[in-house]
C-alpha cells in the first residue's frame, strides 16, 4: 500500500540526485570556450568542472590527451557507479542491466586491443569499469593470452553463453565483427528481458529502448548502404525488438539500393525530420551526428514525461556520456590540428 | 437520553481522532517521496539544506487542517 517494499525501488531519491547531477554538465557556452583553447587549457579547464579528482589522481601516470582521456572516462564510470549503488529494488534491476552495455564495450576494446598487439597500459586506457565487471576482472581478462580464453572468461563472469555457430565463424574468419554483433544483440535481448512490463514507467522504458534498437538499425544500414553493402548481408547485422521499424520496414531499407533510395522509405520515421538534409546531401556524418542528437531530445522527453521512473536516470546517462564524447571529440581534433568549425559540427549539443 | 448524549460525544471523539490520524497517515505518504528526494538533492548539493527543509514540511500543512478540525469538533460538543 505504502510502496516500502524493497522491489519497487526508490525512483525519488535517485532521480533526485540525478537532476542535480545532469544540471552540473557542461553546456553550450563551455564547449565554445574549449573550442578555442589548447590540450593543456581544456585539461585544466574540466579540471575545474567536475573532472578535478580523476585528473589528480591519474597526473603521476599520464600526460597529455591520454590523460585526460583515461580521465574522463574513469569519472563517468564512477558517477554511473555511484547511481548503481545508490538505487534499490527494480530500479536497480534496470539501471544495472543497462549499464551491462560498457561490459560488452569492455571485452570489445579488450579482444580489439589484443588483436592490434596492445599493450596491458594501453588496453586500460580505452575501458569503461562502469558494467557489472569492476577493474580486477577486466585486469583478469587482459591478463589472459588467446581470444578463446578471454571469452570463455567473460561468459563465466557474465552467464553470456556464446553460441557455438558464432565462435565457429569467429574461429574460421577471424573477423572479431561476428562476437562483436552477437554481444550487441544479446545485450538488448537481456535488457529487454529484464524489463518487466508490468507497470507504466517499465513499459515507457521498454518503448525507449525499442527506439534506441530503431535508431541503432537505422545507423547500421546507413554506413552498410555507404559502403555499397544491401539485402541479406545488411539483415545479418539488425538488432531485433525495434519499436517502430518492423522486420517489412528494415527488409525494405536494407534491400535499397543507395542512400538516397532509403530516402523515401524513411520518410515515414519520427527521427527523419532531422537528418533530412543530411540523408539528401548524401553525408554520412551529418546523418550520424542527427540521431544523436534526436536520441538526446527523445530521453529528455520520456524523462519528462514520467518523472519517477528509471527514464531520468538513463537520461541523465546519456547525457553524461555525450558530454565525455564531446570532451574527448574536442581535444582529440584539438591535438589532431582540425579546424574549429569542423570540431563544432561534430559535437552533439 | 442520557445514552444518546454520550454516543453522540463517542462519535465526535472519533470524528477528531480520524481527522488527526488519517491527515497525519497521508502526510507521511506525501512526505515519503519528498524527503527521499530532498535527501538525494542534498546529497549532491548541501548548500540547499533550507530549500529541502521547506518542501519537507509542505505535507505537514494537512496534518495541521486535520487538527484545527479535531479542535473544533471537541469544543463545538
Amino acid at each position: 500500500m505504502f510502496g516500502r517494499n524493497g522491489k519497487k525501488g526508490n525512483y525519488a531519491y535517485t532521480v533526485a540526485r540525478v537532476k542535480a547531477k545532469k544540471s552540473l554538465l557542461m553546456n553550450e557556452e563551455d564547449y565554445s570556450k574549449m573550442l578555442m583553447m589548447t590540450v593543456p587549457e581544456i585539461s585544466r579547464y574540466i579540471s575545474e568542472t567536475g573532472y578535478g579528482k580523476e585528473m589528480t589522481d591519474l597526473a603521476g601516470r599520464m600526460s597529455g590527451i591520454g590523460l585526460l582521456e583515461h580521465a574522463t572516462y574513469f569519472n563517468m564510470a564512477k558517477v554511473f557507479g555511484s547511481i548503481l549503488t545508490s538505487s534499490t529494488g527494480e530500479l536497480y534491476d534496470m539501471v544495472s542491466a543497462y549499464l551491462d552495455k560498457w561490459d560488452v564495450w569492455n571485452l570489445k576494446v579488450i579482444l580489439r586491443g589484443k588483436s592490434y598487439g596492445l599493450d596491458a597500459e594501453g588496453i586500460r586506457e580505452d575501458l569503461v569499469p562502469a558494467g557489472s565487471l569492476g577493474a580486477e576482472s577486466l585486469d583478469k581478462l587482459i591478463s589472459l593470452d588467446t581470444d578463446d580464453d578471454i571469452i570463455a572468461e567473460f561468459g563465466r563472469m557474465t552467464h553470456v553463453n556464446f553460441p557455438a555457430d558464432v565462435l565457429a565463424a569467429y574461429k574460421a574468419s577471424g573477423n572479431l565483427g561476428e562476437i562483436e554483433d552477437f554481444l550487441d544483440k544479446n545485450h538488448y535481448e537481456r535488457l529487454t528481458e529484464s524489463i518487466d512490463p508490468s507497470s507504466r514507467p517499465s513499459r515507457l522504458f521498454l518503448d525507449y529502448i525499442g527506439e534506441e534498437i530503431d535508431m541503432k538499425n537505422f545507423e547500421t544500414i546507413l554506413k552498410l548502404k555507404a559502403e555499397g553493402i544491401y539485402g541479406e548481408q545488411v539483415m545479418k547485422y539488425v538488432i531485433p525488438g525495434g519499436r517502430r521499424i518492423d522486420g517489412r520496414q528494415l527488409t525494405l531499407l536494407a534491400n535499397a539500393e543507395s542512400t538516397e533510395s532509403v530516402l523515401s522509405d524513411a520518410s515515414q520515421f519520427e527521427f527523419y525530420e532531422g537528418i533530412r538534409d543530411a540523408l539528401e546531401s548524401g553525408n554520412l556524418r551529418d546523418a550520424v551526428s542527427g540521431l544523436r542528437k534526436y536520441e538526446i531530445q527523445k530521453a529528455k522527453k520520456f524523462s519528462h514525461l514520467y518523472p519517477l521512473s528509471v527514464i531520468p536516470v538513463i537520461d541523465y546517462m546519456i547525457h553524461k556520456e555525450n558530454e565525455v564524447r564531446n570532451i574527448r571529440m574536442i581535444a582529440r581534433g584539438t591535438e589532431s590540428g582540425l579546424d574549429r568549425e569542423t570540431i563544432k559540427e561534430l559535437l552533439v549539443i | 437520553m442520557a445514552m444518546e448524549g454520550d454516543v453522540g460525544s463517542g462519535l465526535i471523539a472519533i470524528g477528531a481522532g480520524l481527522a488527526v490520524g488519517l491527515t497525519g497517515l497521508g502526510a507521511g505518504m506525501g512526505e515519503k517521496d519528498v524527503g527521499a528526494a530532498a535527501v538525494g538533492a542534498i546529497t549532491e548539493n548541501p548548500g540547499i539544506f533550507g530549500k529541502a527543509m521547506i518542501f519537507m514540511v509542505i505535507p505537514e500543512t494537512i496534518v495541521i487542517f486535520g487538527l484545527v478540525i479535531a479542535i473544533i469538533a471537541i469544543f463545538a460538543m
